[in-house]
């Protein structure tokens, strides 16, 4: 396991972050604030756990981050992009360089495999003249050759998880968001699901990862941001999941 | 370019065409509905345009009345009597009509059996001066006069009907306003049920919708589909609606015909296309609109 913290808050100054939140606040119409005051830097390569309690604001950072939502104020910038100004036509270009995963696959259950990540190419009209070999060479990635006739509900969960990894992956992302992705799964099979978003951190994609897997977060000793109330209340290379009991009582 | 466009247009049709047969019951209504609006469209077209040419064919009758003659007139008094509307300022033309004239204009009315005609044995029609007259507001008073004389048949003693093109005109307002309402108030509801099909479209679709704006697809891209399901059901409506108008009015004009020996229908193929493809234009029209409010508001995030 490569054991150096690839966070590097301290030094980019010259390069600006992949993703850079400042001063965000998020306030649902119900008068919920979901976020308040959170700014985050998160660096090109950077693998970052999101960690805190159910209803912490984990999920409503995701959501800001792909503008699922929009800030009640503050802003966000991705790959330079100010996403409070991102025209709506726009949105979707933002999204193909963000692949996203979550707890539920989100997977086509009439669609074997193949199509389930031809599927992300297809409707964003992406490599359509290599569209054979570039799903083959995803789902090789993530290791899934062989499998590509399975329907959805003939894998077991971590395949499903996989096929959704493919199909995050076929765009060629710079961010790679995963909301939960190990909270429907075994620990053995996190655990290759992880491996996994190693490697794919280690081709040079950034991987934002929001999670209750306490056991990986501690093992992994990567970058944690700690979410509670809104807020931001711990940013550690290197760090657990701890400083915890009060974060997840468990 | 031509990869993208295949795949855009090949996804929609495709899609568009599982949505339509996954909720089939929801999209036969629409069919239906979009069928009964064309239908009814097509036939007030085809009424109205009738009643149109009943209307400029009595309109050129009306200067025109014909004068019967009693049976059994001596040609002389015919002929004094001719010349005496002659001299009358207000008419233009006098013409003579015999009885076997009267006759052989008989038998050459459209949809008449001959054999129904030779089966009388005598001739019942009289004969009679077809007076045609400057200005039509003159018929009145001619006929008034005419009625007085003795040659004059007094069952009935002239064709003057002046409220006939009045009846008709009205006729064809009241048809035209009835059908009109009619027709907006069904196309209001086509539209309104093929929202409803796009709607359970889109609602049996929502996690593919779900991932493809995940993924990045822009919004046309999601809505294609849905566009092109309205304009199957606008189309499968109209085409059955077009086929209907397009081979039945032939037969009805000329059941119509026998059934109303004096009215002058009449087949108009010319018009007859022009209502057909109006029609399809509406069809397509309905499937356009009625897909794209169903489309608006659930597509919008």
């Amino acid at each position: 396991m490569d054991s150096a913290p690839v966070s590097a808050r301290g030094d980019v100054a010259e390069e600006p972050s992949l993703i850079s939140l400042q001063d965000v606040r998020k306030t649902y119409p119900n008068g919920t604030t979901a976020l308040r005051d959170v700014s985050l830097e998160i660096p090109r390569q950077d693998f970052v756990f999101l960690v805190g309690p159910s209803g912490a604001g984990k999920s409503t950072l995701v959501r800001l981050l792909i503008r699922e939502e929009r800030t009640s104020s503050g802003r966000i910038f991705v790959d330079g992009r100010d996403l409070s100004r991102l025209r709506r036509r726009h949105l979707p270009y933002l999204r193909r360089k963000i692949g996203m995963v979550f707890q539920d696959f989100k997977l086509l259950p009439n669609l074997p495999v193949f199509q389930n990540v031809a599927f992300a190419l297809r409707v964003t009209e992406g490599a359509l003249r290599h569209l054979r070999p570039k799903v083959e060479e995803v789902l090789s990635i993530v290791g899934l050759e062989g499998k590509e006739s399975k329907f959805p509900d003939e894998l077991s969960g971590g395949e499903q998880q996989r096929v959704a990894i493919a199909r995050a992956l076929v765009h060629d992302p710079l961010i790679f968001l995963a909301d939960e992705p190990t909270g429907n799964l075994d620990p053995a099979t996190s655990w290759e699901i992880i491996q996994l978003l190693l490697q794919i951190n280690a081709r040079g994609t950034t991987v934002l990862m929001a999670t209750h897997n306490r056991e990986i977060v501690d093992v992994m000793r990567r970058r944690v941001v700690a979410i509670d109330g809104g807020q931001i209340v711990r940013d550690e290379d290197a760090g657990g999941y701890h400083a915890a009991p009060a974060l997840e009582p468990r | 370019m031509l990869r993208r466009l295949w795949n855009r247009v090949d996804f929609a049709a495709s899609s568009a065409w599982q949505n339509f047969w996954r909720n089939a019951a929801v999209s036969v209504a629409s069919v239906l509905i979009v069928w009964v609006v064309l239908l009814a469209l097509g036939s007030l077209l085809l009424v109205l345009h009738s009643l149109d040419q009943i209307v400029a064919l009595e309109k050129s009758r009306a200067s025109a009345i014909s004068v019967y003659l009693a049976d059994n007139t001596p040609l002389s008094s015919i002929m004094d009597f001719k010349l005496h509307l002659e001299h009358d300022p207000r008419v233009t033309a006098v013409t003579y009509v015999t009885k076997d004239q009267a006759m052989q204009r008989f038998r050459e009315m459209p949809a008449l059996d001959p054999q129904v005609i030779d089966s009388l044995g005598t001739n019942p029609l009289p004969a009679s001066l077809d007076v045609t007259v400057r200005d039509i507001r003159d018929l009145g008073a001619i006929d008034q006069e005419v009625r007085s004389s003795p040659l004059v048949d007094k069952s009935p003693a002239t064709n003057y009907e002046p409220s006939v093109i009045d009846k008709i005109v009205l006729l064809a307002r009241v048809a035209g306003i009835a059908g009109l309402a009619l027709i907006v108030a069904l196309t209001g509801l086509s539209v309104f049920i093929i929202m409803l099909t796009i709607r359970t479209a889109i609602y049996l679709r929502r996690k593919e919708i779900e991932v493809m704006k995940l993924v990045g697809a822009t919004d046309w891209f999601v809505r294609w589909p849905f566009i092109v399901e309205g304009l199957i059901v606008g189309v499968a409506g109209a085409v059955v609606a077009v086929l209907i108008v397009g081979f039945g009015y032939r037969p009805a004009v000329q059941n119509l015909q026998s059934v109303l020996i004096f009215v002058p229908l009449s087949y108009d193929p010319s018009y007859l296309r022009l209502v057909l493809a109006a029609m399809m234009a509406f069809g397509l029209l309905l499937g356009t609109v009625g897909s794209y409010l169903g489309v608006r508001r659930f597509l919008k995030q």
